[in-house]
């Protein structure tokens, strides 16, 4: 390998707007690479606390215990906060109404509320992976195409075209290229990846939603069947 | 401590993703260890030296010799080594049935006595095998020895013969190589007269040269005075063949087209030789085809069109560039007739 066909000297000689697409992929291909780790690192975290919770609140701890024991509202996150907000809907309803439907609905509702807030946080920044997943090897090629432009522009000049005059020019312009997909392969693998993570935590989530909503369900129901008889 | 455990910062995120790119970076810097390509010799051939070997194979023998000489030493040295051992004796156990009666306590006495006579006996034989064995064994050493001083001596000999043989072989060439050198004085020698001789010659012919051409010069002189008349005349002659030779060089060039399409003409296996087409040809000054057309058919269109494809295929004539620009005027457009027995 030749000094001259070394790739940063590829880099530092080629045309302008090559390098400024260059330095475009490179900044995506360092933001993709801050998403991943930092998601990759909060997604193992929220898996961690769930686990914790779950383990806790299937320990047999009273409920209103459990409710005073958990910090404030704003930063709770994950099931804590499913479990919040469904909880503090049904003890300020309860002694509002005797219907044991309006209770159970709007502790629905909170609940989805708190899940739709819970999906976003899974999944913030998963979409910037995929749009350079998708982009980065698209303007990586508008690279190689300008600098092969570039390249047959002056060879236009030359009195005779051979390899060794065309090479360097197509070397320089296909490292456009490879930094485009560069850039793009781990976006995409780790966008399926991290996005697969967070759909199976929103799962666990919605299905403690589920059961915690059933648990009250049969509170409310003992308690109405009491008062009839 | 929940609180930490909430939050992702970015920090980590960003210090792992710069350090991710600056490894990608340095994979691609890093020059990796390559082999050294071997170093191109001039010579065609590529071969090392791996010994000098002497001319004369003397000391090679005396070193191959040398090894052999040492082995039965070895082996006359570890025959005894091996034969010790096997002389490890089996003690003759003493009877111990004790009998009370006397007889059987004399017997038993007897008996003893016998065992340790035959015990001493024993003793004794084993002693006198043993030197016999260390007698053969030495016996067997000296052999040995005298066998290699002998096959030394021999080596030696053969040795010696040999080197006396080679200095022999070495007097005759160098006797050889003498009169060989003898015989060359003597060649160069009457070469040197030979080639003195033919100088001598040479410097007859050069003077003599010398004489015809100063005669000839002065010739020369006398004539110039009535040459400025015949001057005149050969200019005039030189521009008329210059003409001719441009006349020449259109009718040349008008063959080479001809050649060159019959070269790459192929006659339909039908045509007759009465087939006769004419082409018009029109031609760029490079040379270029702008087009050919029958001006008069043949009536065979197979033969037209066979006609047409040839010249389109001997297209473009190069030599038209090396033309004059006046006879190249003339060739802008000019007819080709074609007769397959032209070619036939």
């Amino acid at each position: 390998m030749n000094d001259s066909m070394s790739i940063p000297h590829l880099i530092m000689n080629a045309s302008l707007i090559v390098q400024l697409v260059m330095l475009l992929l490179l900044a995506a291909s360092i933001a993709s690479w801050i998403i991943i780790f930092q998601r990759s690192i909060a997604l193992r975290r929220a898996e961690k606390s769930y686990r914790d919770f779950e383990d806790r609140f299937w320990s047999g701890v009273d409920l209103n215990e459990l409710y005073r024991d958990l910090p404030a509202e704003q930063e709770s996150l994950g099931a804590e906060h499913v479990f919040r907000s469904g909880f503090r809907e049904f003890n300020r309803l309860m002694p509002k109404t005797q219907s044991t439907d309006a209770v159970l609905e709007g502790v629905q509702r909170g609940q989805r509320v708190a899940l739709s807030r819970e999906e976003d946080r899974l999944q913030l920044h998963l979409t910037f992976l995929a749009t350079v997943a998708s982009a980065s090897p698209y303007i990586g090629l508008f690279g190689t195409v300008w600098g092969i432009m570039g390249s047959f522009q002056s060879l236009s000049m030359a009195q005779q075209a051979t390899l060794s005059t065309v090479a360097p020019w197509i070397a320089e312009a296909l490292v456009a290229t490879a930094m485009g997909l560069f850039a793009a392969i781990p976006a995409v693998i780790f966008y399926n990846r991290l996005s697969a993570h967070a759909g199976r935590l929103l799962g666990k989530y919605e299905n403690f939603a589920e059961e915690f909503h059933a648990i009250l369900h049969r509170n409310l129901q003992g308690r109405s069947e009491r008062e009839a008889s | 401590m929940a609180k930490r455990e909430r939050r992702v910062g970015y920090g980590w995120p960003v210090l792992l993703a710069i350090g991710v790119h600056i490894a990608a970076l340095m994979l691609t810097i890093i020059k990796w260890p390559e082999s050294e390509p071997d170093p191109t010799s001039s010579s065609v051939v590529q071969a090392t030296l791996v010994r000098a070997e002497t001319a004369t194979d003397q000391p090679q023998q005396t070193e191959d010799s040398a090894p052999p000489a040492s082995q039965p030493e070895e082996e006359g040295a570890q025959e005894p080594e091996e034969s010790a051992p096997a002389e490890s004796s089996e003690e003759p156990a003493p009877d111990s049935d004790a009998e009370v009666t006397d007889s059987a306590v004399e017997e038993a006495k007897a008996e003893a006595q016998r065992l340790q006579e035959e015990a001493q006996r024993a003793a004794e034989q084993r002693a006198k095998a043993e030197k016999r064995r260390q007698a053969e064994a030495e016996a067997e050493k000296k052999r040995q020895a005298e066998a290699e001083a002998e096959r030394k001596r021999q080596a030696e000999a053969e040795a010696k013969k040999k080197r006396q043989a080679e200095a022999a072989a070495e007097k005759k060439r160098q006797a050889e190589a003498e009169a060989e050198a003898e015989r060359k004085r003597q060649a160069e020698a009457e070469a040197e007269r030979k080639r003195q001789a033919e100088a001598e010659a040479e410097k007859k012919r050069q003077a003599e040269a010398e004489r015809k051409r100063q005669q000839e010069l002065a010739e020369r002189a006398a004539q110039a005075n009535n040459s400025s008349l015949d001057s005149m005349i050969s200019d005039e002659e030189q521009s008329i063949a210059n003409a001719k030779q441009a006349n020449e060089a259109a009718n040349g060039f008008k063959n080479l087209v001809r050649r060159y399409v019959e070269q790459s003409w192929n006659v339909p296996s039908n045509a007759s030789s009465e087939l006769r087409a004419i082409v018009r040809i029109q031609l760029l000054p490079t040379g270029e085809l702008v087009s050919a057309t029958i001006t008069q058919s043949s009536g065979n269109s197979a033969f037209d069109h066979s006609v047409i494809s040839a010249v389109e295929k001997a297209a473009p004539f190069r030599e038209m560039r090396e033309l004059d620009a006046s006879v190249k005027g003339r060739f802008r457009e000019f007819n080709l007739d074609f007769n397959p027995e032209d070619i036939r």
